[in-house]
């Protein structure tokens, strides 16, 4: 069986990044957490994850602060928005232009997302 | 102020100048011809009255003077003269036949005694008397002529005695004195003849002490001691003139008018003397008086109501004019005119023009006033509906403003409650996930169920804070024009009605077409209708119709639920109100924003017990013609609620 998917959860609440962690790693994913967007990128950039989770509100930056500096750095890593509140179609637009390739609102169907997770991955990326 | 015909005090000024005008001179000449007639009445009795009795001084005179010339002619006689006693008796009684005024006749020897005598009254063989003493015996031996010696035969009848001397060619001195007694009654006779006592004069024959000779009233003349009254007497014996007369006032009140004329014979003083009261001079001039009051009486009874007459037509212009100017001051400008004497050609006529002038300036004047006073107060109306307007747009915009700050606030309250709770939520979902992961397919039923629970809970959490995220944000409309009745069917045909609800629908043949955002304006459809079918648990109609009102294209949804009373009706569309266990209050809340953000409106009609009509208005989209200007601002769209 090859390599489980490495993801990084990026999220200030311990409790979410946690049990988010807990649940994908028992659905077969190896997780990674960090609480803030600097240990977050420091990890992704030590770790280079397959995937990172990030949310959108962070104490020191934000989602999209990050999202941008890992899609200059990797064009594979596939990068998923997390995020509480409403976000207008600017937000997201601006999102996606700075490379995010989804986002989810919370509370998410953990279902859905690890399908979602597994189709992403699977997908040929460029640089994997 | 007066009533408008009476009339005023100029009216009974002018009336009493008239009458003290017409009376004034016709009194003032009564007066003057009742003078000139009362002093010429009485200088014509007084004249009279002096003719007649200056007529009679001499009638008196030439009385007495035929007697004296009777007994000179007698004495002159040679018969007579020679003393001879039969031839003289026979003379005696010839004089006594023939004059009948003689009573008595002596012959008188100059010695004084009585050689004959002769008398109507004497009895037979009357005595001898002597005259020797006597003054008239001497007098008329002497002198040759006496009369006088008043006397009152039988104390009653006046008589006077003459007495002449007999003289004799032959001898050197008189021979004898032939003496005569007179009565006088003929001189009262004759005045009795001519002032009849039925007349208003009276005449008298008087001696200088008094003696009255003769009276026009017999009764006056012969009576005992008859005398005039010493007043009388001495006015009359005190004159220098030969006759007169004049106005007597005497001490015991009687006025009257007296004339006098004196006997001409200077051996007698005796006086005429004829008066007339005055009264009667006094009663012509009363009467005359009495007359002319009479016709100044009349003159004033006619000259009242005719001067009333005249000083009403003089006074009537004043008075029109006065009441043309109470008009005025009512601003009765036509009616004052009418009123006006204008056809009157004096200086009341000149000035009722110069006041119609003043009437008409005053009229324009005033016209002048209240049409500036009329362009005011519509301006003031304009300017207040201006006002209003402002106003209430102001206030609509400042609600507006309030609503979109609530709502901006609302929604980032919302954004913030939101996230902290989403987290939570998340944190549940993924343990729950991780629990009914590890527990694997062989589960507890219970526990099972109890899973379920809390995710249908996480799930149905997460709808209610995407329902109040979807209210307060504030996404821009995406108006799509299209035919109303196509969104009506598009959404009903997707619409999961369950079974009891039977649906009765209704479309506007015409379809109008409609802009709308499509997301939003399901969304308050849906709502809605949700909400009716929420309300029909178990069985009830649904009627969904469109129709147009004027410029407006209507949805109506029409259930027959229990309906709502007016309390609630009142507050159905606020946000947060429900009457439902579980919800947000935000459905009808969402209907009213997307109905408001579409420029349209919603209202609502209930009867408890019937059910519930709601109607969504939105404007109706006409064809844009090319160069047309953009439709006028929408009115409030007309409905019952």
């Amino acid at each position: 069986m090859a390599d489980p998917n490495k993801l990084l959860i990026i999220d200030d609440d311990a409790h979410l990044r946690e049990s988010l962690a807990e649940v994908l790693e028992l659905e077969g994913f190896e997780c990674h957490q960090a609480g803030t967007a600097q240990s977050g990128i420091d990890a992704a950039i030590k770790l280079n994850p397959d995937a990172v989770i990030m949310d959108i509100q962070l104490p020191d930056s934000s989602g999209f602060q990050i999202c941008s500096t890992l899609r200059k750095r990797s064009k594979s890593t596939i990068l998923i928005m997390m995020t509480g509140r409403f976000l207008s179609s600017e937000e997201k637009k601006q999102g996606f232009e700075l490379g995010a390739d989804e986002y989810i609102t919370k509370p998410f169907d953990l279902t859905e997302l690890t399908a979602r997770l597994r189709q992403l991955l699977s997908r040929p990326r460029p640089g994997a | 102020m007066a009533p408008p015909k009476r009339r005023g005090r100029l009216s009974v000024r002018l009336l009493l100048w008239f009458l003290t005008l017409s009376l004034l001179p016709l009194g003032s000449v009564a007066w003057f011809l009742i003078g000139i007639a009362h002093e010429s009445l009485s200088n014509e009795i007084l004249s009279t009255q002096q003719a007649l009795a200056a007529g009679f001084a001499d009638t008196v005179g030439k009385y007495v003077s035929t007697f004296k010339n009777v007994l000179i002619e007698t004495a002159g006689i040679e018969e007579f003269a020679g003393m001879n006693s039969v031839k003289q008796q026979q003379f005696l009684n010839r004089i006594m036949q023939v004059h009948l005024a003689f009573i008595e006749l002596s012959v008188v020897s100059p010695a004084g005694v009585e050689l004959m005598q002769t008398g109507r009254f004497l009895k037979p063989n009357p005595e001898m008397r002597n005259f020797a003493g006597e003054d008239f015996f001497n007098t008329a031996l002497k002198r040759g002529l006496y009369m006088g010696r008043l006397e009152r035969f039988q104390g009653l009848y006046p008589t006077m005695t003459i007495a002449v001397p007999i003289a004799d060619p032959k001898a050197a001195g008189p021979v004898g004195v032939l003496l005569g007694k007179v009565s006088l009654n003929g001189l009262t006779q004759m005045l009795g003849m001519e002032f009849p006592s039925s007349g208003r004069s009276q005449a008298s024959v008087i001696a200088g002490d008094g003696f009255l000779i003769a009276h026009s009233n017999p009764k006056e003349a012969f009576k005992p001691e008859a005398r005039m009254g010493p007043e009388l007497v001495k006015i009359i014996t005190t004159q220098n003139e030969e006759k007169g007369g004049g106005p007597l006032l005497l001490s015991d009140g009687n006025r009257l008018f007296g004339a006098f004329a004196f006997v001409p014979n200077k051996m007698l003083e005796w006086v005429v003397f004829i008066q007339q009261p005055m009264d009667y001079a006094e009663r012509t001039s009363a009467a005359m008086l009495k007359r002319t009051a009479s016709i100044v009486l009349v003159v004033a009874i006619c000259v009242i109501p005719l001067a009333w007459l005249v000083a009403g037509n003089i006074t009537q212009p004043i008075r029109d004019l006065r009441d043309a100017a109470d008009r005025i001051a009512k601003g009765q400008f036509d009616e004052a005119r009418e009123l006006l004497p204008l056809d009157v050609s004096n200086e009341v006529g000149q000035l009722a023009e110069r006041f119609d002038a003043m009437r008409e300036a005053l009229k324009e004047k005033t016209d002048e006033l209240v049409g500036a006073k009329e362009k005011l107060e519509e301006f003031t109306h304009f300017l207040e509906r201006r006002v209003d307007a402002r106003t209430r747009e102001l206030k609509a915009a400042q609600e507006l403003l309030i609503q979109k700050e609530r709502l901006a606030a609302m929604g980032a309250m919302a954004n913030v409650v939101a996230h902290e709770v989403r987290n939570p939520l998340a944190v549940i979902r993924n343990a729950t996930y991780f629990v009914r992961k590890k527990l694997g397919a062989v589960v507890d039923p219970m526990i099972a169920k109890h899973l379920k629970i809390i995710e249908s809970e996480i799930q149905q959490a997460s709808d209610i804070i995407d329902e109040i995220l979807d209210f307060s944000r504030t996404r821009d409309l995406q108006p799509t024009k299209m035919p109303l009745n196509a969104f009506i069917e598009e959404l009903l045909s997707v619409y999961p009605f369950p079974g009891h609800i039977s649906l009765v629908k209704r479309l506007d043949a015409s379809s109008p077409n409609v802009a709308i955002d499509i997301t939003e304006m399901r969304q308050a459809v849906r709502n809605i209708v949700g909400n009716a079918i929420e309300v029909m648990p178990s069985a009830g109609s649904l009627g969904i119709q469109t129709y147009t009102q004027g410029e407006w294209a209507v949805i109506e949804v029409a259930d027959s639920g229990p309906g709502m009373p007016p309390d609630v009706l009142d507050k159905i569309f606020a946000a947060f109100y429900t009457t439902k266990a579980r919800g947000t209050g935000l459905g009808l809340a969402v209907v009213k924003k997307v109905m408001d953000r579409h420029k349209g409106d919603v209202k609502v009609e209930s009867a408890l017990g019937k059910g519930t009509v709601f109607r969504l208005y939105l404007p109706v989209q006409t064809e844009p013609r090319p160069g047309a200007a953009p439709p006028p601002s929408q009115g409030s769209p007309t409905g019952r609620v």
